[in-house]
């Protein structure tokens, strides 16, 4: 239902703009025949935003929804070199990443007002985009070997030699720096004690490069615990290996987001909104919660009750630790090269 | 007049290769040229034309980036010589297997390339982990490592030495069946033991082969990543590796040119290396009647040697050959075991139950089966265009003088020694005018140009080893140049066309670094679709698609080898 105030204020944003929207026909309009192009992740995400957002879209508009699938790095690379031209009109990237592309006038910063489910993200996914799916970061561990509480546990003595450290940069292998660094008496800006608490815990049994890859780790005892998204982890266990739990360390776990991002220069924004809108949906939250254990972004969901202990929501997505993602990247390179030296070496 | 007449045609023949890779590579070349020297890494920065060196610098000047390069050619260099000490007993039996059972001998040697990348380092994970095939075997001999010998140079050698080893097969396989049997018979004839035959027919007529064999594999060896950040898990360091991570997640294009750069010098080292050593072992190719260098030793070691050469010689081949078959059929076991496992993920180790799920996703036409069909045509048609080219180009090589011959031989083996993560990056910055080619033609373009130095590499072995009596007598009859050509020259190349063709459309099939940056919403090859998946969890329907593709393989061989035996005309 919409509601009279909504509907009202609708209205009157319509009329204030519909001026402009004489001059920009293909941005404000969704026509029949329009054609966008979606970068994204291959695999369930691919099939659960076909489902309830492709299907429906095409239904109703009479519009073409393609795909390229690939890898975050394929397609921010792709988007960076056709700033402001691009080929892409919307590309999902994971927190930083996102963020940054904002920066660097890649990707553009979420209109709120103009995507109707928007209006209850939660603060934290309004940030270089619109974040679909919140997926922590946290300690993941085989519960026969030790039980674990606190991120430091890691420096207990059951798991020396049988840690697999997520490799730099990455989502998890970034969350873990800075996670370490912030314990320790440093921060984004004082790095150091997180590279030197991390040194302390050689040799590794392993550098993950990926979840699959971790998750072979642990069928194939070559390691014990490592940092790795929560959610999928959860989904690894209940299907494949009863022995790995995910932690909830006392500390927090750290936020990491999927975010949509349409591009600056897309010729589709409307179709774009109303793709990010669906995106954004009931429906499609509660399938990517239900498959994959992604958290929703947008609060005020009926999640059934044997869900929600599995997901993080409400007042526990204010607690998910967050850092200070534009210096983070700015570092990028030099943590790197340090990391490439003194941990995976 | 006659000689620059000669010169002329032979200038021509050489013109249809270079042609194409001045169009689709000389650019993209010259973008990662120019991107090493420039000096700021920013990814906005205009691009200087005065050239700077503080990339160069910069890597040669960081201990990190010397140890890198070093264990990468170390690592190549391993990897080179295992697959030629695996490869050769196993080119050597296939090309002595009785004609009718060849299309499944080349199947096995084909199935790592017909298998995904992430289902073969799933094999050698198996292989390798703690209570791992090899820990087994090692262990009571107590040589076990109990952490397993994952994440190792050895595991990523190992992987690598898998993959690359049909290169080597094949590049052997056609100088192997090429050469003359008289000569083997008449060694043996005058009392020459197997060992001696070995080391003085069969190895010095196969040298050609051997150098294609050697170049291919050390130039795939040393520009690999993607096996390297799987088995190495990030704690054995490639070149590849950091051009790929400067490129694409420090978005520093410069670091990664100039990276690639080096890696390109050292490329074209060895082949040119590997060049000189073959003509100074060959002198009968360039010049007939030349005599064969000869290794002189004492009288009472060669006896020794070859004493010992034929006691042990014989066992030493059949235990390579079985290390060899093991380690390219491993993974098919895997492979058609997981197709029919019903588990979550494609990485899982265990049977759980038996279900088809897989193979009906695979026919699922919305998805897989339009990507298939998109690889399977672009495999095709740059394969035959790859072949049209090769062709003249090998005869250029191989008959032709003309000035200018060797840069132009190796502007031609280029594409081989660059990364193909550097040729994307260089791809990228031409991205608007690529978007302007429609997408199937755009990716035939650059598929041709991944292609075709393997092409020319293998075609011009056997235009080197082409009987040219043949050809004399057949024109001496009176058939024209265009009848000796179909008549005789074509036949005696069927054998090398076949397996360089093979090797073509594999690669173009498989090729996924470059395309992955170039694919559009309407064109999306079946290895982009996997690499995709395997980004968030890949499921068992990639083993399926294995499954087919192997199968599919085979009886295509079978079939080709009804028509076009793989084998010399003369020696049937």
């Amino acid at each position: 239902m919409i509601s009279r105030r909504r509907l009202l204020a609708a209205s009157a944003g319509a009329t204030l703009a519909s001026p402009a929207i004489f001059g920009l026909n293909a941005v404000a309009q969704i026509r029949r025949g329009d054609e966008l192009v979606v970068g994204i992740w291959g695999g369930a995400q691919e099939r659960i935003t076909r489902q309830h957002i492709v299907r429906p879209l095409e239904e109703k508009y009479g519009v073409k929804i393609n795909y390229v699938l690939g890898g975050t790095p394929e397609r921010r690379a792709r988007a960076y070199q056709e700033r402001g031209r691009p080929s892409f009109d919307l590309i999902y990237l994971n927190i930083f990443e996102s963020r940054q592309a904002v920066r660097d006038g890649v990707t553009q910063a979420p209109a709120i007002d103009r995507v109707p489910n928007a209006k209850n993200l939660y603060e934290s996914a309004k940030l270089g985009g619109y974040g679909v799916a919140f997926n922590p970061v946290t300690v993941v561990y085989d519960k026969r070997k030790g039980e674990v509480t606190s991120w430091k546990d890691l420096w207990k003595p059951e798991w020396k030699g049988r840690i697999a450290w997520p490799s730099y940069p990455g989502a998890q292998g970034t969350a873990a720096l800075l996670m370490v660094a912030k314990l320790f008496g440093g921060s984004e800006r004082a790095i150091d004690p997180g590279f030197a608490k991390i040194r302390e815990l050689k040799p590794f049994a392993a550098i993950q490069g990926s979840q699959d890859q971790l998750y072979t780790m642990f069928d194939q005892g070559v390691a014990d615990i490592s940092i790795e998204f929560g959610s999928f982890t959860r989904s690894y266990a209940e299907s494949r290996n009863p022995n790995i739990a995910v932690a909830n360390p006392v500390e927090g776990q750290v936020i990491a987001t999927n975010v949509a991002c349409p591009t600056v220069g897309t010729k589709n924004q409307a179709l774009v909104e109303a793709f990010v809108d669906l995106h954004l949906s009931e429906a499609c939250q509660m399938q990517y919660a239900r498959d994959i254990y992604y958290s929703p972004t947008v609060s005020g969901l009926n999640i059934p009750a044997d869900l929600a202990p599995k997901l993080v929501m409400g007042a526990d997505v204010n607690k998910l630790v967050d850092f200070d993602w534009d210096y983070t990247i700015s570092q990028q390179a030099a943590w790197t090269s340090r990391f490439n030296r003194e941990i995976a070496g | 007049m006659n000689t620059l007449r000669q010169k002329l045609a032979g200038a021509a023949l050489a013109v249809p290769a270079t042609l194409w890779l001045l169009i689709a590579f000389a650019a993209p070349m010259a973008i990662v040229l120019l991107l090493a020297v420039q000096e700021s890494p920013d990814p906005f920065a205009p691009i200087s034309l005065t050239p700077s060196f503080a990339q160069f610098a910069a890597i040669l000047g960081d201990s990190y980036y010397l140890g890198t390069i070093a264990s990468t050619i170390l690592l190549g260099l391993g990897v080179t010589l295992a697959a030629a000490t695996l490869g050769y007993p196993l080119a050597l039996w296939l090309a002595r297997l009785p004609a009718q059972w060849r299309p499944y001998a080349f199947g096995i040697v084909l199935i790592p390339l017909l298998t995904n990348v992430v289902v073969r380092s799933l094999g050698i994970v198996l292989l390798l982990s703690p209570d791992g095939l090899v820990n087994g075997l090692l262990s009571p001999l107590g040589l076990g490592r109990p952490q397993g010998w994952l994440f190792t140079h050895f595991a990523v050698g190992l992987a690598l030495t898998q993959v690359f080893l049909p290169f080597m097969v094949l590049a052997l396989y056609d100088s192997l069946v090429q050469a003359d049997k008289r000569l083997d018979e008449a060694a043996a004839s005058l009392g020459a033991s197997r060992i001696r035959r070995f080391f003085a027919v069969t190895l010095p007529l196969s040298l050609p082969g051997l150098r294609a064999g050697l170049t291919i594999v050390f130039l795939l060896a040393s520009t690999a990543y993607v096996s390297a950040t799987i088995l190495g898990g990030k704690k054995v360091w490639v070149a590849g590796m950091i051009v790929w991570q400067e490129a694409l997640t420090n978005l520093n294009a410069p670091t990664a040119a100039a990276m690639a750069v080096i890696m390109l010098v050292w490329g074209i080292a060895f082949a040119v290396l590997a060049e000189r050593v073959a003509r100074a072992l060959t002198p009968w190719l360039q010049k007939a009647g030349a005599k064969p260098v000869a290794l002189e030793l004492p009288p009472e070691l060669a006896r020794k040697l070859v004493a010992l050469g034929d006691t042990a010689g014989g066992i030493v081949a059949r235990v390579l050959l079985g290390l060899a078959i093991f380690l390219l059929i491993f993974p098919l076991a895997l492979v058609v075991v997981q197709s029919f496992n019903d588990v979550p993920q494609a990485s899982v180790a265990g049977f759980r139950a038996f279900t088809f799920k897989w193979y009906a996703a695979a026919f699922d036409a919305s998805t897989y089966l339009r990507d298939t069909q998109n690889s399977l045509e672009l495999a095709a048609i740059s394969m035959l265009i790859a072949l049209s080219l090769a062709l003249p180009a090998a005869f250029a090589l191989v008959r032709a003088e003309f000035p200018g011959k060797g840069a132009v031989a190796a502007f031609w083996m280029l594409p081989l020694a660059l990364p193909h993560v550097a040729i994307a990056v260089g791809m990228l910055r031409l991205l608007q005018w690529f978007i302007a080619i429609p997408p199937f033609w755009g990716l035939v373009m650059v598929h041709v140009v991944v292609i075709l130095p393997f092409c020319i590499s293998m075609l011009r072995t056997s235009v080197l080893q082409l009987d040219r009596s043949l050809e004399e007598a057949a024109s001496s009859l009176g058939a024209t140049r265009g009848l000796v050509f179909v008549t005789t020259i074509l036949p005696n190349l069927a054998p090398g066309l076949t397996v360089a063709g093979i090797l073509a459309f594999l690669i173009s099939f498989g090729e996924v670094t470059v395309t992955s940056f170039l694919t559009t919403a309407r064109m999306q090859t079946l290895p982009v679709r996997i690499y995709a998946e395997a980004s968030f969890s890949l499921e068992p329907t990639v083993h399926a698609i294995s499954a087919l593709t192997i199968v599919g393989t085979v009886a295509l061989l079978a079939i080709v080898n009804r028509f076009v035996k793989l084998d010399r005309v003369w020696a049937r």
